[in-house]
């Protein structure tokens, strides 16, 4: 009925958030007071680090794990975890760059026509779930891709999920099933 | 009843007569059952004559006194029957004070109740505050009857938060899979209406705003907003139409939202053209005929979009666009300084010739209210301000309406700024991408893989010594105060360690550290241990200790026979000292269930006692020392002997004494007390 692959959609991907451990003990102290860029908050027990090249925010724990938020792809991701595992290198600690792990993507996509929620919402009703009082979008979860989807009535989607791939695939999944509750493409 | 067989004859005609209660035999005549318990209505006979029938009234849902007899069987089975009524009964009393207050009908509120025995089967109810469980029970059932009840009422009547009732339901309605019907603003109108108080023309005015709600629905107002909103504009509108006035105050704290809400929804509404209609012309017309609006969302994104794309485009030329910009600029100031308005005049008409981008009547008519707006201003002479505050004038309607074509010698004085604004961003992404080094290698293995990480810019990251000094004073300024609380938490810690009071607040473990214990022998060990730890802190240990030398004289003698019974039990009411207590009462004194360990002991000692017969007290002695219970032996006791049985004679006799005074009535204490 309608072509999966030829619609070309753009997907931009918003947000990107990885997390990795250095395997050792840091100071938080010391990164605080020698490094640029730095919050430290020591009633949360936690550094933020923010990298201008991928424009990264990186919470630092002392135990080592590092969640690294705000990069735009999972590549960026990668190159702005290692450069902070760098960062910590030259601070004097030694640092050993393991278990790098993308947990969450979210990713907007904009659909040339709008939507009707209430139909949507009874087509599918137990895995979509809409309730005007409390959020004006349809939330459509897809289990065994672990992917969530908001869908707002202009038309734009949200689509969060583990991996790019996965996003990809969700959002071709749920094209079909808004094409039909789709009003017109204007 | 199943077949029975008769045991005289074998016979199974067996007729049973109710009023007689007798079973009987028919073959052989042989009575099988009399007085049989039957379950009928019997009556009695009350005061006035009057008869009445027997028995109490218990309620359907099996709470109330005598509905769970227990008839004294096993307590486990029963105690948890009891729980489980008990949690529906304090939610049925729950649920019914929730809805009478919501004034919904008993019919509702069994549903929520039925609701609620299902949560509690899927133990949907754990983890969860019992109100909130409550409250979305309730609003499911409304969400299914289509009562207008709103969620908000329920937080309302809660003082919870709505999104907290509102995720609760959620769950509630997936697991149950109870698929609750989109709310229908409709069904508000009603409600909302009587507390609007139209009198007599209620109805009208309902049925006018239903209307409105219709158009509303196909002009797509109403995707993704709360009912209560759209209902309040509505209502609003309609009360307006049939000369009610009624203010946006009074129908915001009946509908509950904001003001600024009511207002957007009725500009929302005002755009679509529904509202160009008179008040005849809707009443009259068929609401499905007519075309659809969009969204007003949806047109705000479009309009935004056309913005952007527009402003991406204007900045793109701009490379092409600053040199005659600038050549442009010496013309403003030239023209500005020579005839004012009629320049301007002239370059406007020019300018909507020229341009390429739409919307050109707007253009104008903007470009002819700045124009006249100025010729107001240049009564006042000053040449600069002037020419900021136009900059500033046209700059916002540049914003609305960008133009590719600087023709305007005027008109083209923000243009640069505006669109140089839109480039810094842009020149600073391209210019972050050049540099950028993307590296797809990884290296896994824990090392890091310095490709594609510039040292030198990571250097940028890390401050120089001087810088470090200036952050660490400005750090340590800024947070003196959890610095303070920190060192005084130490302080006073370090202080207790001193005292030996300190309690380590993690550790969960036994927080009391005992000097270590040395003995010779267990029975040692366990004696001083008991020392240490007390037993109970309601004992006059004192008192005890008095009271167990007089009784000491006696027990040598009576240790013997105490032996050969239960070892805890001898039964001295005296109490001795409580330092030295045995393994055995040690255990007796922890409870009655541990008694059974104890009789490990006994064997023991009988045993010892076989081994050394006719007590020969030499012998008895070293064979008694190393092991590790405590023989005592029968027949006269020396002297050098007795430490060993005082031991034992106090531990047995504390053994008692432990155990009265902690009020056991141990199942073998009597017989003891006898026994001695």
């Amino acid at each position: 009925m309608e072509p999966g692959g030829d619609v070309a959609l753009d997907i931009i991907v918003s947000n990107v958030v990885a997390v990795f451990r250095v395997r050792c003990h840091l100071n938080l102290r010391t990164i605080a007071l020698e490094g640029l860029n730095v919050i430290y908050k020591p009633e949360f027990g936690k550094v933020l680090m923010k990298l201008r090249k991928p424009k990264i925010t990186a919470s630092i724990w002392s135990s080592g794990k590092i969640i690294c938020t705000g990069a735009t792809s999972e590549e960026d991701a990668k190159l702005g975890a290692r450069r902070l595992a760098r960062v910590l290198q030259k601070l004097g600690f030694k640092v050993r760059f393991s278990d790098f792990k993308v947990v969450n993507v979210l990713a907007v996509c904009s659909l040339p026509f709008q939507i009707r929620l209430i139909q949507f919402a009874k087509n599918n009703r137990p895995i979509a779930s809409y309730e005007p009082e409390l959020h004006p979008a349809v939330s459509y979860r897809i289990k065994h891709l672990r992917a969530t989807i908001q869908i707002f009535s202009t038309g734009s989607i949200t689509v969060t999920g583990p991996s790019v791939q996965n996003v990809a695939t969700a959002v071709e999944q749920i094209y079909p099933l808004l094409f039909e509750c789709g009003r017109a493409l204007r | 009843m199943s077949p029975r067989v008769c045991k005289t004859c074998g016979g199974t005609d067996i007729d049973v007569d109710q009023s007689r209660g007798n079973a009987v035999c028919t073959s052989c005549g042989s009575v099988l059952e009399d007085n049989i318990i039957v379950s009928e209505v019997t009556f009695v006979e009350s005061g006035g004559g009057g008869v009445s029938a027997c028995g109490q009234f218990v309620s359907s849902d099996g709470s109330g006194y005598g509905a769970t007899p227990n008839f004294g069987g096993d307590f486990h089975a029963g105690t948890g029957k009891e729980s489980r009524a008990q949690t529906l009964q304090n939610a049925k009393r729950h649920i019914n004070q929730l809805g009478h207050q919501l004034q919904m009908n008993k019919h509702c509120l069994d549903t929520a109740f039925n609701f609620y025995k299902m949560a509690l089967c899927k133990h949907l109810t754990r983890g969860r505050k019992s109100t909130h469980v409550i409250a979305a029970c309730l609003y499911l059932v409304c969400r299914t009857e289509g009562t207008p009840h709103m969620l908000l009422d329920l937080s309302d009547i809660l003082q919870v938060n709505v999104y907290v009732l509102g995720r609760t339901f959620l769950v509630l309605a997936r697991e149950l899979c109870i698929n609750a019907p989109a709310i229908d603003p409709c069904l508000y109108i009603p409600r909302f209406a009587q507390l609007l108080e139209f009198g007599e023309k209620n109805h009208e005015v309902s049925m006018t705003a239903l209307r409105l709600l219709q158009r509303m629905k196909r002009d797509w107002m109403h995707t993704g907003r709360r009912p209560s909103g759209l209902c309040g504009a509505a209502l609003l509108v309609s009360a307006r139409m049939h000369d009610f006035c009624r203010t946006v105050k009074e129908v915001i704290s009946v509908v509950k939202v904001c003001e600024a809400t009511l207002r957007k929804r009725l500009t929302e509404f005002g755009d679509t053209p529904t509202s160009a209609m008179t008040i005849e012309q809707f009443m009259k017309a068929d609401l499905e005929k007519g075309d659809e609006c969009d969204p007003p969302a949806f047109t705000e994104g479009k309009r935004r979009e056309r913005l952007k794309e527009l402003e991406v485009k204007l900045s793109k030329k701009l490379d092409d666009m600053e040199d005659e910009v600038f050549s442009f600029q010496d013309e403003i100031d030239q023209e500005l300084e020579s005839s004012r308005p009629k320049g301007r005049y002239a370059s406007n008409s020019q300018s909507s010739v020229q341009s390429d981008k739409g919307e050109e009547p707007e253009e104008e008519a903007e470009l002819r209210e700045a124009a006249r707006v100025l010729a107001l201003r240049q009564l006042t002479p000053s040449g600069e301000g002037e020419e900021d505050e136009e900059e500033e004038e046209e700059q916002e309607q540049e914003q609305a309406t960008p133009r590719r074509r600087p023709s305007v010698a005027a008109l083209l004085g923000p243009l640069p700024t505006a669109a140089s604004l839109g480039l810094q961003d842009s020149i600073d992404r391209c210019l972050g991408d050049e540099k950028e080094n993307q590296d797809d290698a990884t290296s896994e293995s824990g090392e890091l893989d310095l490709n594609g990480i510039d040292d030198e810019e990571i250097e940028l990251y890390l401050l120089n010594d001087k810088e470090v000094k200036i952050k660490t004073a400005l750090w340590l300024q800024q947070n003196a105060d959890y610095l303070k609380e920190q060192k005084e938490k130490e302080e006073r810690i370090a202080k207790e360690k001193e005292l030996g009071i300190y309690k380590e607040k993690k550790s969960r473990k036994a927080s009391r550290r005992y000097p270590p214990i040395r003995a010779n022998s267990a029975d040692e060990a366990i004696e001083k241990m008991l020392e240490q730890k007390k037993i109970s802190l309601k004992i006059n240990y004192d008192v005890l200790k008095d009271l167990n030398i007089h009784t000491h004289t006696h027990t040598p003698e009576k240790a013997t026979p105490t032996d050969t019974r239960k070892p805890t039990s001898t039964a001295s009411p005296s109490s001795g000292r409580r330092t030295s207590l045995t393994p055995h009462t040690h255990i007796s004194s922890l409870g009655k269930r541990l008694r059974p360990l104890v009789s490990a002991h006994p064997v023991k000692r009988l045993a010892l006692d076989e081994l050394v017969p006719g007590g020969v007290l030499p012998v008895g002695v070293p064979v008694a020392m190393p092991t590790p219970v405590v023989v005592v032996e029968s027949g006269p006791v020396a002297y050098g002997e007795d430490p060993d049985e005082e031991e034992d004679e106090e531990e047995d006799q504390h053994c008692v004494s432990a155990m009265e005074m902690l009020g056991g009535s141990g199942y073998g204490c009597d017989d003891d007390d006898e026994g001695y």
